[in-house]
Protein backbone atom coordinates (compact mmCIF):
# COMPACT_ATOMS: atom_id res chain seq x y z
CA UNK A 1 0.00 0.00 0.00
CA UNK A 2 2.60 2.52 1.23
CA UNK A 3 5.49 0.49 0.42
CA UNK A 4 7.66 3.31 -1.05
CA UNK A 5 6.95 5.70 1.67
CA UNK A 6 7.62 3.13 4.37
CA UNK A 7 10.92 2.29 2.70
CA UNK A 8 12.20 5.91 2.44
CA UNK A 9 11.10 6.09 6.27
CA UNK A 10 13.21 2.79 6.99
CA UNK A 11 15.94 3.90 4.60
CA UNK A 12 16.46 7.22 6.69
CA UNK A 13 16.68 5.93 9.99
CA UNK A 14 18.01 2.27 9.80
CA UNK A 15 19.26 2.23 13.31
CA UNK A 16 15.43 2.31 14.54
CA UNK A 17 14.29 -0.63 12.48
CA UNK A 18 15.60 -3.44 14.78
CA UNK A 19 15.94 -2.00 18.00
CA UNK A 20 13.11 0.17 18.12
CA UNK A 21 9.65 -1.36 16.59
CA UNK A 22 7.13 0.96 15.42
CA UNK A 23 5.12 3.17 17.81
CA UNK A 24 1.96 2.51 16.45
CA UNK A 25 0.66 -0.06 13.54
CA UNK A 26 -2.50 0.68 11.87
CA UNK A 27 -3.84 -1.66 9.15
CA UNK A 28 -7.09 -2.34 7.65
CA UNK A 29 -8.84 0.21 10.35
CA UNK A 30 -12.85 0.51 10.00
CA UNK A 31 -15.26 1.78 12.05
CA UNK A 32 -18.66 2.68 11.32
CA UNK A 33 -21.21 4.63 13.66
CA UNK A 34 -24.40 3.24 12.11
CA UNK A 35 -24.71 3.44 8.52
CA UNK A 36 -21.86 6.10 8.71
CA UNK A 37 -18.71 4.51 8.02
CA UNK A 38 -16.41 7.34 9.64
CA UNK A 39 -12.88 4.97 9.01
CA UNK A 40 -12.60 2.56 5.91
CA UNK A 41 -9.58 0.66 5.55
CA UNK A 42 -7.01 2.65 6.87
CA UNK A 43 -3.51 2.02 7.34
CA UNK A 44 -0.56 3.41 8.39
CA UNK A 45 2.29 3.17 10.57
CA UNK A 46 4.09 5.56 13.08
CA UNK A 47 7.76 5.14 13.65
CA UNK A 48 9.71 5.43 17.44
CA UNK A 49 10.55 9.42 17.92
CA UNK A 50 8.28 10.96 15.01
CA UNK A 51 6.06 13.19 15.02
CA UNK A 52 3.00 11.73 12.44
CA UNK A 53 0.00 13.71 12.02
CA UNK A 54 -2.98 13.10 10.05
CA UNK A 55 -4.45 16.17 8.45
CA UNK A 56 -7.78 16.57 6.73
CA UNK A 57 -11.37 18.11 7.33
CA UNK A 58 -13.73 17.67 10.15
CA UNK A 59 -15.21 14.67 9.92
CA UNK A 60 -12.31 13.05 7.94
CA UNK A 61 -12.16 10.14 10.64
CA UNK A 62 -9.01 11.89 12.07
CA UNK A 63 -10.65 11.55 15.74
CA UNK A 64 -12.63 8.01 15.55
CA UNK A 65 -8.78 6.63 14.11
CA UNK A 66 -7.07 8.64 17.39
CA UNK A 67 -9.69 7.19 19.92
CA UNK A 68 -9.37 4.05 18.50
CA UNK A 69 -5.87 4.29 19.05
CA UNK A 70 -6.17 5.65 22.82
CA UNK A 71 -8.45 2.93 23.38
CA UNK A 72 -11.92 4.55 23.89
CA UNK A 73 -13.33 3.33 21.08
CA UNK A 74 -13.19 -0.19 19.12
CA UNK A 75 -13.09 -1.34 15.72
CA UNK A 76 -14.90 -3.16 13.27
CA UNK A 77 -12.62 -4.34 11.85
CA UNK A 78 -8.90 -4.58 11.45
CA UNK A 79 -5.42 -4.83 13.21
CA UNK A 80 -4.27 -1.66 15.84
CA UNK A 81 -1.05 -2.11 18.03
CA UNK A 82 0.27 0.58 20.27
CA UNK A 83 3.43 0.50 21.89
CA UNK A 84 3.21 -3.50 21.15
CA UNK A 85 0.09 -3.53 22.67
CA UNK A 86 -3.36 -3.87 21.91
CA UNK A 87 -5.56 -0.63 22.78
CA UNK A 88 -8.55 -1.95 23.18
CA UNK A 89 -6.87 -4.32 25.85
CA UNK A 90 -8.23 -3.30 29.43
CA UNK A 91 -6.23 -5.72 30.85
CA UNK A 92 -3.14 -4.07 29.47
CA UNK A 93 -4.83 -0.76 29.37
CA UNK A 94 -3.01 0.44 32.71
CA UNK A 95 0.47 -0.48 31.53
CA UNK A 96 -0.33 0.84 28.24
CA UNK A 97 -1.38 4.54 29.76
CA UNK A 98 1.62 4.63 32.07
CA UNK A 99 3.54 5.09 28.94
CA UNK A 100 1.13 6.98 26.96
CA UNK A 101 0.15 10.69 27.18
CA UNK A 102 -3.30 11.86 25.80
CA UNK A 103 -4.27 15.19 25.00
CA UNK A 104 -8.20 15.43 23.84
CA UNK A 105 -10.06 17.83 22.09
CA UNK A 106 -12.33 19.22 24.22
CA UNK A 107 -11.12 20.84 27.80
CA UNK A 108 -12.23 19.09 30.69
CA UNK A 109 -10.56 20.25 33.99
CA UNK A 110 -12.21 20.32 37.71
CA UNK A 111 -12.23 23.52 38.29
CA UNK A 112 -12.26 23.55 41.99
CA UNK A 113 -8.32 22.82 42.44
CA UNK A 114 -5.04 24.60 41.60
CA UNK A 115 -3.11 24.08 38.45
CA UNK A 116 -0.61 22.69 40.74
CA UNK A 117 -3.19 20.40 42.46
CA UNK A 118 -4.43 19.14 39.48
CA UNK A 119 -0.65 18.39 38.17
CA UNK A 120 0.22 16.67 41.27
CA UNK A 121 -3.11 14.65 41.76
CA UNK A 122 -2.18 13.24 38.13
CA UNK A 123 1.47 12.91 38.51
CA UNK A 124 0.78 10.56 41.95
CA UNK A 125 -1.37 7.46 38.89
CA UNK A 126 2.30 7.45 37.39
CA UNK A 127 4.93 5.28 38.31
CA UNK A 128 7.68 7.96 37.02
CA UNK A 129 6.00 11.29 36.77
CA UNK A 130 7.98 14.18 35.69
CA UNK A 131 8.40 16.60 37.75
CA UNK A 132 5.23 19.20 38.35
CA UNK A 133 7.22 22.36 38.44
CA UNK A 134 9.43 21.26 35.49
CA UNK A 135 6.06 20.32 33.42
CA UNK A 136 4.54 24.16 34.54
CA UNK A 137 7.41 25.68 33.23
CA UNK A 138 7.27 23.60 29.63
CA UNK A 139 3.89 24.64 29.15
CA UNK A 140 3.90 28.39 30.03
CA UNK A 141 2.22 28.34 33.00
CA UNK A 142 4.95 29.39 35.39
CA UNK A 143 2.96 31.96 38.22
CA UNK A 144 -0.10 30.59 37.79
CA UNK A 145 0.43 27.55 39.84
CA UNK A 146 -1.60 28.59 42.88
CA UNK A 147 -4.90 29.71 40.25
CA UNK A 148 -7.65 27.74 40.69
CA UNK A 149 -8.39 25.66 36.99
CA UNK A 150 -11.93 27.47 36.52
CA UNK A 151 -10.05 30.80 37.17
CA UNK A 152 -7.46 30.09 34.53
CA UNK A 153 -8.26 31.36 30.67
CA UNK A 154 -9.40 29.02 28.03
CA UNK A 155 -5.87 28.98 26.53
CA UNK A 156 -4.11 28.28 29.65
CA UNK A 157 -6.51 25.74 30.41
CA UNK A 158 -5.62 24.22 27.18
CA UNK A 159 -1.81 24.79 28.47
CA UNK A 160 -2.91 22.33 31.50
CA UNK A 161 -4.60 20.04 29.20
CA UNK A 162 -1.17 19.31 27.32
CA UNK A 163 0.75 19.79 31.27
CA UNK A 164 -1.53 16.65 32.02
CA UNK A 165 -0.71 14.52 29.15
CA UNK A 166 3.28 15.11 29.57
CA UNK A 167 2.98 14.39 33.29
CA UNK A 168 3.65 10.93 33.03
CA UNK A 169 6.63 11.65 30.89
CA UNK A 170 4.94 9.15 28.04
CA UNK A 171 6.81 7.60 25.28
CA UNK A 172 4.17 8.11 23.25
CA UNK A 173 1.95 11.22 23.21
CA UNK A 174 -1.72 11.33 21.79
CA UNK A 175 -2.27 15.05 20.31
CA UNK A 176 -6.33 15.55 19.34
CA UNK A 177 -6.24 19.38 17.61
CA UNK A 178 -3.99 21.00 19.82
CA UNK A 179 -3.80 24.26 19.00
CA UNK A 180 -7.38 24.72 17.64
CA UNK A 181 -8.38 27.93 19.33
CA UNK A 182 -5.03 29.25 20.12
CA UNK A 183 -4.13 32.89 19.29
CA UNK A 184 -0.80 32.62 16.96
CA UNK A 185 1.59 33.21 19.44
CA UNK A 186 0.58 30.43 21.14
CA UNK A 187 0.12 28.12 18.49
CA UNK A 188 3.83 28.96 17.99
CA UNK A 189 4.78 28.63 21.45
CA UNK A 190 3.03 25.05 21.21
CA UNK A 191 4.92 23.91 18.26
CA UNK A 192 7.92 24.56 20.09
CA UNK A 193 6.84 22.56 23.00
CA UNK A 194 6.08 19.56 20.91
CA UNK A 195 9.41 19.71 18.66
CA UNK A 196 11.19 20.11 22.13
CA UNK A 197 9.21 16.75 23.47
CA UNK A 198 9.99 14.92 20.08
CA UNK A 199 13.59 15.70 20.30
CA UNK A 200 13.94 14.79 23.68
CA UNK A 201 12.86 11.34 22.00
CA UNK A 202 8.97 11.49 22.32
CA UNK A 203 6.56 9.79 19.82
CA UNK A 204 3.89 12.48 19.04
CA UNK A 205 0.45 11.38 17.05
CA UNK A 206 -1.36 14.16 16.45
CA UNK A 207 -4.34 15.22 14.13
CA UNK A 208 -4.97 18.66 12.54
CA UNK A 209 -6.90 20.33 10.08
CA UNK A 210 -4.39 23.04 9.58
CA UNK A 211 -1.88 22.62 7.39
CA UNK A 212 0.28 25.45 8.60
CA UNK A 213 0.55 22.94 11.77
CA UNK A 214 1.47 19.64 9.54
CA UNK A 215 4.06 21.74 7.77
CA UNK A 216 5.53 23.24 10.62
CA UNK A 217 5.27 20.06 12.99
CA UNK A 218 4.97 16.81 11.65
CA UNK A 219 7.96 14.29 10.26
CA UNK A 220 5.11 12.53 8.29
CA UNK A 221 1.42 13.27 7.54
CA UNK A 222 -0.78 11.21 6.25
CA UNK A 223 -4.11 13.18 4.59
CA UNK A 224 -8.11 11.68 5.42
CA UNK A 225 -10.41 12.59 3.69
CA UNK A 226 -14.03 10.71 3.68
CA UNK A 227 -12.67 8.36 6.36
CA UNK A 228 -9.66 7.53 3.70
CA UNK A 229 -6.05 8.01 3.59
CA UNK A 230 -5.34 9.59 0.02
CA UNK A 231 -2.37 10.34 0.54
CA UNK A 232 0.82 9.93 2.85
CA UNK A 233 4.34 10.82 3.34
CA UNK A 234 6.60 14.11 3.89
CA UNK A 235 4.96 17.54 4.05
CA UNK A 236 7.94 18.38 1.25
CA UNK A 237 6.81 15.41 -0.71
CA UNK A 238 3.67 14.75 -0.30
CA UNK A 239 0.90 14.93 -2.80
CA UNK A 240 3.51 15.19 -5.46
CA UNK A 241 4.64 18.18 -3.98
CA UNK A 242 8.46 17.98 -4.75
CA UNK A 243 7.80 17.22 -8.35
CA UNK A 244 5.28 19.56 -9.01
CA UNK A 245 6.55 22.69 -11.30
CA UNK A 246 8.08 25.63 -9.68
CA UNK A 247 6.10 29.13 -10.16
CA UNK A 248 8.16 31.80 -10.60
CA UNK A 249 6.07 35.13 -9.79
CA UNK A 250 6.44 38.72 -10.76
CA UNK A 251 5.00 42.08 -12.12
CA UNK A 252 5.24 42.69 -15.70
CA UNK A 253 8.06 45.97 -16.20
CA UNK A 254 6.22 48.84 -17.96
CA UNK A 255 6.17 48.48 -21.54
CA UNK A 256 6.63 44.72 -21.95
CA UNK A 257 4.42 42.06 -22.52
CA UNK A 258 4.31 38.69 -21.76
CA UNK A 259 5.38 37.95 -25.02
CA UNK A 260 8.90 39.71 -24.84
CA UNK A 261 9.73 37.83 -22.15
CA UNK A 262 12.38 34.98 -22.81
CA UNK A 263 9.98 31.62 -21.55
CA UNK A 264 6.54 31.71 -21.68
CA UNK A 265 4.32 33.02 -19.42
CA UNK A 266 0.68 34.07 -18.04
CA UNK A 267 -0.74 36.87 -16.85
CA UNK A 268 -2.90 37.25 -14.27
CA UNK A 269 -3.84 39.31 -11.07
CA UNK A 270 -1.19 41.98 -12.04
CA UNK A 271 1.87 39.17 -12.08
CA UNK A 272 2.89 36.71 -14.68
CA UNK A 273 3.25 33.36 -13.87
CA UNK A 274 6.28 31.30 -15.24
CA UNK A 275 5.79 27.56 -14.42
CA UNK A 276 9.01 25.55 -14.60
CA UNK A 277 10.51 22.23 -14.12
CA UNK A 278 14.31 23.84 -14.21
CA UNK A 279 13.55 27.08 -11.81
CA UNK A 280 17.34 27.61 -11.48
CA UNK A 281 17.28 28.07 -15.12
CA UNK A 282 14.14 29.58 -15.33
CA UNK A 283 15.70 32.43 -12.77
CA UNK A 284 19.02 33.31 -14.81
CA UNK A 285 16.90 33.65 -18.07
CA UNK A 286 14.66 36.13 -16.70
CA UNK A 287 16.62 38.25 -14.50
CA UNK A 288 19.23 38.50 -17.22
CA UNK A 289 16.71 39.76 -19.47
CA UNK A 290 15.82 42.35 -17.14
CA UNK A 291 19.41 43.70 -16.28
CA UNK A 292 19.98 43.83 -20.25
CA UNK A 293 16.92 45.85 -20.39
CA UNK A 294 17.83 47.77 -17.05
CA UNK A 295 14.46 47.30 -15.60
CA UNK A 296 13.47 45.12 -12.29
CA UNK A 297 11.30 42.36 -11.53
CA UNK A 298 9.30 43.68 -8.95
CA UNK A 299 7.68 41.26 -6.32
CA UNK A 300 9.84 38.35 -7.94
CA UNK A 301 9.05 35.43 -5.84
CA UNK A 302 9.53 31.25 -6.00
CA UNK A 303 7.42 28.97 -4.71
CA UNK A 304 6.12 25.60 -5.76
CA UNK A 305 2.08 24.37 -4.79
CA UNK A 306 1.82 24.88 -0.98
CA UNK A 307 0.94 21.98 1.07
CA UNK A 308 -2.35 24.22 0.99
CA UNK A 309 -2.86 23.83 -2.72
CA UNK A 310 -1.66 20.08 -2.37
CA UNK A 311 -4.16 19.60 0.68
CA UNK A 312 -7.30 21.20 -0.69
CA UNK A 313 -7.06 19.13 -4.12
CA UNK A 314 -6.54 15.79 -2.23
CA UNK A 315 -9.33 16.81 0.42
CA UNK A 316 -11.94 18.15 -1.99
CA UNK A 317 -14.80 15.59 -2.53
CA UNK A 318 -15.30 13.53 -5.98
CA UNK A 319 -17.26 15.73 -8.36
CA UNK A 320 -14.85 18.76 -7.96
CA UNK A 321 -11.64 19.45 -10.35
CA UNK A 322 -10.12 15.57 -11.07
CA UNK A 323 -7.38 15.23 -9.31
CA UNK A 324 -3.82 15.72 -10.93
CA UNK A 325 -2.18 12.16 -10.79
CA UNK A 326 -0.20 11.60 -7.60
CA UNK A 327 2.91 10.70 -7.10
CA UNK A 328 3.08 6.63 -7.31
CA UNK A 329 3.42 5.04 -3.88
CA UNK A 330 2.40 7.87 -2.44
CA UNK A 331 -1.33 7.56 -2.82
CA UNK A 332 -4.03 5.03 -2.89
CA UNK B 1 14.37 15.30 31.39
CA UNK B 2 13.54 12.23 29.38
CA UNK B 3 15.71 10.28 27.36
CA UNK B 4 15.64 8.21 24.13
CA UNK B 5 16.30 5.48 25.39
CA UNK B 6 13.62 4.44 27.85
CA UNK B 7 14.47 2.74 31.25
CA UNK B 8 12.73 -0.37 32.54
CA UNK B 9 9.45 1.12 33.73
CA UNK B 10 9.70 2.40 37.57
CA UNK B 11 8.02 0.16 39.84
CA UNK B 12 3.95 1.56 40.78
CA UNK B 13 3.13 2.38 44.40
CA UNK B 14 1.06 0.19 46.06
CA UNK B 15 -2.64 0.05 45.71
CA UNK B 16 -3.49 1.70 49.46
CA UNK B 17 -0.95 3.87 48.81
CA UNK B 18 -2.86 5.20 45.21
CA UNK B 19 -5.99 4.73 46.58
CA UNK B 20 -5.23 7.12 49.03
CA UNK B 21 -4.03 10.01 47.14
CA UNK B 22 -6.78 9.76 45.25
CA UNK B 23 -9.29 10.26 48.31
CA UNK B 24 -7.06 13.29 49.46
CA UNK B 25 -7.64 14.54 45.94
CA UNK B 26 -11.42 13.93 45.88
CA UNK B 27 -11.72 15.80 49.58
CA UNK B 28 -9.74 18.42 48.29
CA UNK B 29 -11.79 19.50 45.12
CA UNK B 30 -15.21 18.88 47.71
CA UNK B 31 -13.96 20.94 50.02
CA UNK B 32 -12.44 23.64 47.70
CA UNK B 33 -16.21 24.51 46.44
CA UNK B 34 -17.52 25.73 49.88
CA UNK B 35 -20.89 26.01 48.51
CA UNK B 36 -21.60 22.74 47.54
CA UNK B 37 -20.22 21.74 50.91
CA UNK B 38 -22.54 23.37 52.72
CA UNK B 39 -25.25 22.83 51.25
CA UNK B 40 -24.85 19.04 51.12
CA UNK B 41 -24.27 19.06 54.79
CA UNK B 42 -26.91 21.83 55.73
CA UNK B 43 -30.07 19.98 54.05
CA UNK B 44 -30.63 17.36 56.44
CA UNK B 45 -29.37 19.41 59.38
CA UNK B 46 -32.41 22.19 58.75
CA UNK B 47 -34.92 18.86 58.19
CA UNK B 48 -34.37 17.47 61.51
CA UNK B 49 -34.81 21.10 62.97
CA UNK B 50 -37.73 21.87 60.93
CA UNK B 51 -39.31 17.86 62.33
CA UNK B 52 -37.94 18.55 65.77
CA UNK B 53 -39.43 22.22 65.88
CA UNK B 54 -43.14 20.47 64.97
CA UNK B 55 -43.05 17.12 66.92
CA UNK B 56 -41.13 18.74 69.90
CA UNK B 57 -39.90 15.20 71.48
CA UNK B 58 -43.63 13.87 71.60
CA UNK B 59 -44.22 11.00 73.75
CA UNK B 60 -43.86 7.02 72.80
CA UNK B 61 -46.98 6.27 70.51
CA UNK B 62 -48.25 3.45 68.90
CA UNK B 63 -48.20 5.07 65.71
CA UNK B 64 -44.22 5.23 65.98
CA UNK B 65 -43.80 1.92 66.84
CA UNK B 66 -43.86 2.77 70.87
CA UNK B 67 -40.69 5.60 70.09
CA UNK B 68 -40.66 9.21 70.42
CA UNK B 69 -41.43 10.97 67.09
CA UNK B 70 -37.80 12.33 67.32
CA UNK B 71 -36.78 8.87 67.91
CA UNK B 72 -38.54 7.51 65.10
CA UNK B 73 -37.01 10.25 63.13
CA UNK B 74 -33.11 11.07 63.77
CA UNK B 75 -32.73 7.38 62.13
CA UNK B 76 -35.19 8.00 58.88
CA UNK B 77 -33.72 11.36 58.01
CA UNK B 78 -30.25 9.97 58.90
CA UNK B 79 -31.07 6.97 56.38
CA UNK B 80 -32.38 10.26 53.96
CA UNK B 81 -28.88 11.91 54.35
CA UNK B 82 -27.37 8.70 53.21
CA UNK B 83 -29.92 8.71 50.28
CA UNK B 84 -29.12 11.76 49.22
CA UNK B 85 -25.44 11.59 49.64
CA UNK B 86 -24.89 8.31 48.20
CA UNK B 87 -27.59 7.99 45.57
CA UNK B 88 -28.55 11.24 44.60
CA UNK B 89 -25.21 13.30 44.31
CA UNK B 90 -23.07 10.45 43.49
CA UNK B 91 -25.82 9.98 40.28
CA UNK B 92 -25.67 13.79 39.77
CA UNK B 93 -22.30 14.30 40.08
CA UNK B 94 -21.41 11.55 37.51
CA UNK B 95 -23.69 12.56 34.83
CA UNK B 96 -22.15 15.62 34.94
CA UNK B 97 -18.41 14.51 34.88
CA UNK B 98 -19.45 12.43 32.22
CA UNK B 99 -20.93 15.14 30.42
CA UNK B 100 -18.36 17.74 30.68
CA UNK B 101 -15.66 15.33 30.03
CA UNK B 102 -13.59 14.64 33.15
CA UNK B 103 -14.88 11.30 33.34
CA UNK B 104 -12.80 10.37 29.55
CA UNK B 105 -10.15 12.23 31.21
CA UNK B 106 -9.84 10.05 34.26
CA UNK B 107 -10.05 7.01 31.66
CA UNK B 108 -7.00 8.67 29.91
CA UNK B 109 -4.94 8.33 32.79
CA UNK B 110 -3.56 4.57 34.05
CA UNK B 111 -5.89 5.26 37.44
CA UNK B 112 -7.65 1.94 37.62
CA UNK B 113 -11.31 2.34 37.39
CA UNK B 114 -11.83 0.54 40.95
CA UNK B 115 -9.78 3.19 42.94
CA UNK B 116 -11.36 6.03 41.12
CA UNK B 117 -14.86 4.81 42.61
CA UNK B 118 -13.57 3.31 45.94
CA UNK B 119 -12.24 7.33 46.11
CA UNK B 120 -15.76 8.61 45.19
CA UNK B 121 -16.82 5.87 48.19
CA UNK B 122 -14.39 6.95 50.38
CA UNK B 123 -16.15 10.46 49.75
CA UNK B 124 -19.86 9.17 50.16
CA UNK B 125 -19.21 7.68 53.25
CA UNK B 126 -17.56 10.45 55.07
CA UNK B 127 -20.28 13.08 53.91
CA UNK B 128 -23.26 10.29 55.19
CA UNK B 129 -20.52 10.35 58.63
CA UNK B 130 -20.71 13.83 58.90
CA UNK B 131 -24.26 14.02 58.30
CA UNK B 132 -25.18 11.37 60.78
CA UNK B 133 -23.11 12.91 63.38
CA UNK B 134 -24.91 16.53 62.82
CA UNK B 135 -28.32 14.39 62.63
CA UNK B 136 -27.91 12.96 65.57
CA UNK B 137 -26.14 16.22 67.86
CA UNK B 138 -29.71 18.19 67.25
CA UNK B 139 -31.58 14.84 67.77
CA UNK B 140 -29.39 15.17 71.24
CA UNK B 141 -31.15 18.88 71.94
CA UNK B 142 -34.53 17.59 71.11
CA UNK B 143 -34.11 14.51 74.28
CA UNK B 144 -33.27 12.21 71.78
CA UNK B 145 -30.81 9.35 73.17
CA UNK B 146 -27.51 8.41 71.25
CA UNK B 147 -28.04 5.37 69.27
CA UNK B 148 -28.23 2.44 71.47
CA UNK B 149 -25.99 0.27 69.55
CA UNK B 150 -22.92 2.34 68.14
CA UNK B 151 -21.09 -1.13 66.42
CA UNK B 152 -24.25 -1.69 64.32
CA UNK B 153 -24.90 1.69 63.61
CA UNK B 154 -21.61 1.93 61.92
CA UNK B 155 -22.00 -1.15 60.24
CA UNK B 156 -25.13 -0.75 59.15
CA UNK B 157 -24.06 3.02 57.51
CA UNK B 158 -21.39 1.47 56.04
CA UNK B 159 -23.27 -0.94 54.17
CA UNK B 160 -25.70 1.26 53.10
CA UNK B 161 -23.69 3.79 52.44
CA UNK B 162 -21.63 1.24 49.94
CA UNK B 163 -25.25 -0.32 48.57
CA UNK B 164 -26.61 3.41 47.68
CA UNK B 165 -23.09 4.04 45.91
CA UNK B 166 -23.82 1.15 43.45
CA UNK B 167 -27.19 2.37 42.94
CA UNK B 168 -26.23 5.88 42.37
CA UNK B 169 -23.85 4.62 40.06
CA UNK B 170 -26.03 2.51 37.65
CA UNK B 171 -28.65 5.21 38.12
CA UNK B 172 -25.89 7.72 36.61
CA UNK B 173 -24.79 4.42 33.69
CA UNK B 174 -28.65 4.69 32.31
CA UNK B 175 -28.95 8.67 32.55
CA UNK B 176 -27.28 10.23 29.02
CA UNK B 177 -27.45 13.54 29.65
CA UNK B 178 -26.76 15.30 32.82
CA UNK B 179 -29.67 18.23 32.60
CA UNK B 180 -31.86 15.21 32.95
CA UNK B 181 -30.20 13.70 35.77
CA UNK B 182 -31.46 15.75 39.14
CA UNK B 183 -35.06 15.31 37.28
CA UNK B 184 -34.29 11.00 37.15
CA UNK B 185 -32.50 10.87 40.64
CA UNK B 186 -35.10 12.88 42.29
CA UNK B 187 -37.82 10.86 40.40
CA UNK B 188 -36.96 7.92 41.55
CA UNK B 189 -36.43 9.11 44.91
CA UNK B 190 -38.76 10.67 46.27
CA UNK B 191 -42.22 8.14 45.59
CA UNK B 192 -39.71 5.50 46.90
CA UNK B 193 -38.60 7.65 50.01
CA UNK B 194 -42.54 8.28 51.13
CA UNK B 195 -43.94 4.82 50.56
CA UNK B 196 -40.55 3.87 52.67
CA UNK B 197 -41.95 5.48 56.24
CA UNK B 198 -39.17 8.06 55.90
CA UNK B 199 -41.37 11.26 56.86
CA UNK B 200 -44.61 9.09 58.39
CA UNK B 201 -45.08 5.34 60.04
CA UNK B 202 -46.77 3.81 57.20
CA UNK B 203 -49.26 1.25 58.51
CA UNK B 204 -50.74 -0.44 55.36
CA UNK B 205 -49.82 -3.85 55.06
CA UNK B 206 -49.49 -4.10 51.41
CA UNK B 207 -47.54 -0.81 50.39
CA UNK B 208 -45.21 -2.32 53.53
CA UNK B 209 -44.72 -5.50 51.56
CA UNK B 210 -43.64 -3.74 48.58
CA UNK B 211 -41.26 -1.22 50.01
CA UNK B 212 -40.08 -3.93 52.37
CA UNK B 213 -39.12 -5.21 49.05
CA UNK B 214 -37.26 -2.28 47.80
CA UNK B 215 -33.60 -0.42 48.95
CA UNK B 216 -35.18 2.39 51.61
CA UNK B 217 -37.45 0.47 53.81
CA UNK B 218 -35.12 -1.89 54.15
CA UNK B 219 -32.21 0.64 55.65
CA UNK B 220 -34.79 2.52 57.71
CA UNK B 221 -35.52 0.05 59.57
CA UNK B 222 -32.14 -1.38 60.31
CA UNK B 223 -31.64 1.68 61.11
CA UNK B 224 -33.96 2.26 63.71
CA UNK B 225 -33.26 -1.04 65.08
CA UNK B 226 -29.70 0.23 65.93
CA UNK B 227 -30.64 3.69 66.54
CA UNK B 228 -33.67 3.14 68.76
CA UNK B 229 -34.71 -0.56 69.81
CA UNK B 230 -31.34 -1.75 71.04
CA UNK B 231 -31.76 -4.60 68.28
CA UNK B 232 -28.45 -5.63 66.81
CA UNK B 233 -28.35 -5.59 63.06
CA UNK B 234 -31.07 -6.80 61.25
CA UNK B 235 -29.59 -9.54 58.85
CA UNK B 236 -33.01 -9.97 57.23
CA UNK B 237 -33.22 -6.40 56.15
CA UNK B 238 -29.95 -5.76 55.48
CA UNK B 239 -29.87 -8.75 52.86
CA UNK B 240 -32.43 -7.04 51.05
CA UNK B 241 -30.59 -3.65 50.98
CA UNK B 242 -27.26 -5.83 50.33
CA UNK B 243 -29.50 -7.64 47.02
CA UNK B 244 -30.00 -4.53 45.80
CA UNK B 245 -26.67 -3.20 46.02
CA UNK B 246 -24.87 -6.57 44.22
CA UNK B 247 -28.16 -5.24 41.25
CA UNK B 248 -26.74 -2.02 41.60
CA UNK B 249 -23.34 -3.05 41.15
CA UNK B 250 -23.75 -5.21 38.08
CA UNK B 251 -25.79 -2.74 36.02
CA UNK B 252 -22.96 -0.14 37.37
CA UNK B 253 -20.17 -2.68 35.65
CA UNK B 254 -22.11 -3.33 32.50
CA UNK B 255 -23.62 -0.02 31.72
CA UNK B 256 -20.87 2.39 32.84
CA UNK B 257 -19.70 4.80 30.01
CA UNK B 258 -16.79 7.36 30.30
CA UNK B 259 -17.03 8.71 27.24
CA UNK B 260 -19.95 11.83 26.83
CA UNK B 261 -20.22 10.31 23.39
CA UNK B 262 -20.88 6.89 23.54
CA UNK B 263 -20.91 4.82 20.47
Amino acid sequence: MHTQVRNEVRNQAPALRSPAPSAVVVAGLRKSYGAVQAVRDVSFTVEDGEIFALLGPNGAGKTTTLEILEGFRTQDAGRVEVLGTDPGDRAAGRALREQMGLVLQDIAVEPYLTVRETLARNAGYYPAPRDVDEVIGLVGLTGQERRKVRALSGGQQRRLDLALGLIGDPRLLFLDEPTTGFDPNARRDAWQIVRNLRDAGTTIVLTTHYMDEAQALADRVAVMSGGRIVAEGTPSTIGGRDAAQARIRFVLPDGYTPADLPLPAQAGHGLVTVQTAEPTEALHQLTGWALRRGTVLDRLTVDRASLEDVYLRLTSGSGHDVPEPLTEGSTR
Amino acid sequence: MSTVAYPARRARRNDLALLWHQVRYEQLSFWRNPQNAIFTFAFPVVFIVILGALFRGGTGSSYFYGLSTMQYYVPTIAALSVLGSCYGQLAVMLAARRQNGILKRVRATPLPAWTYFLGLLAHCVMVSAVDVALIVGVGRLYGVPLPANWPAVVMALLLGAACFCALGVAVASVIRNSEAAPAVVQLILFPLVFISGTYMPIHSATLNQISGALPVRPFNEVLIGSFAQHSGLDWRNLGVLLAWGAVGAFVAIRRFRWDPRPE
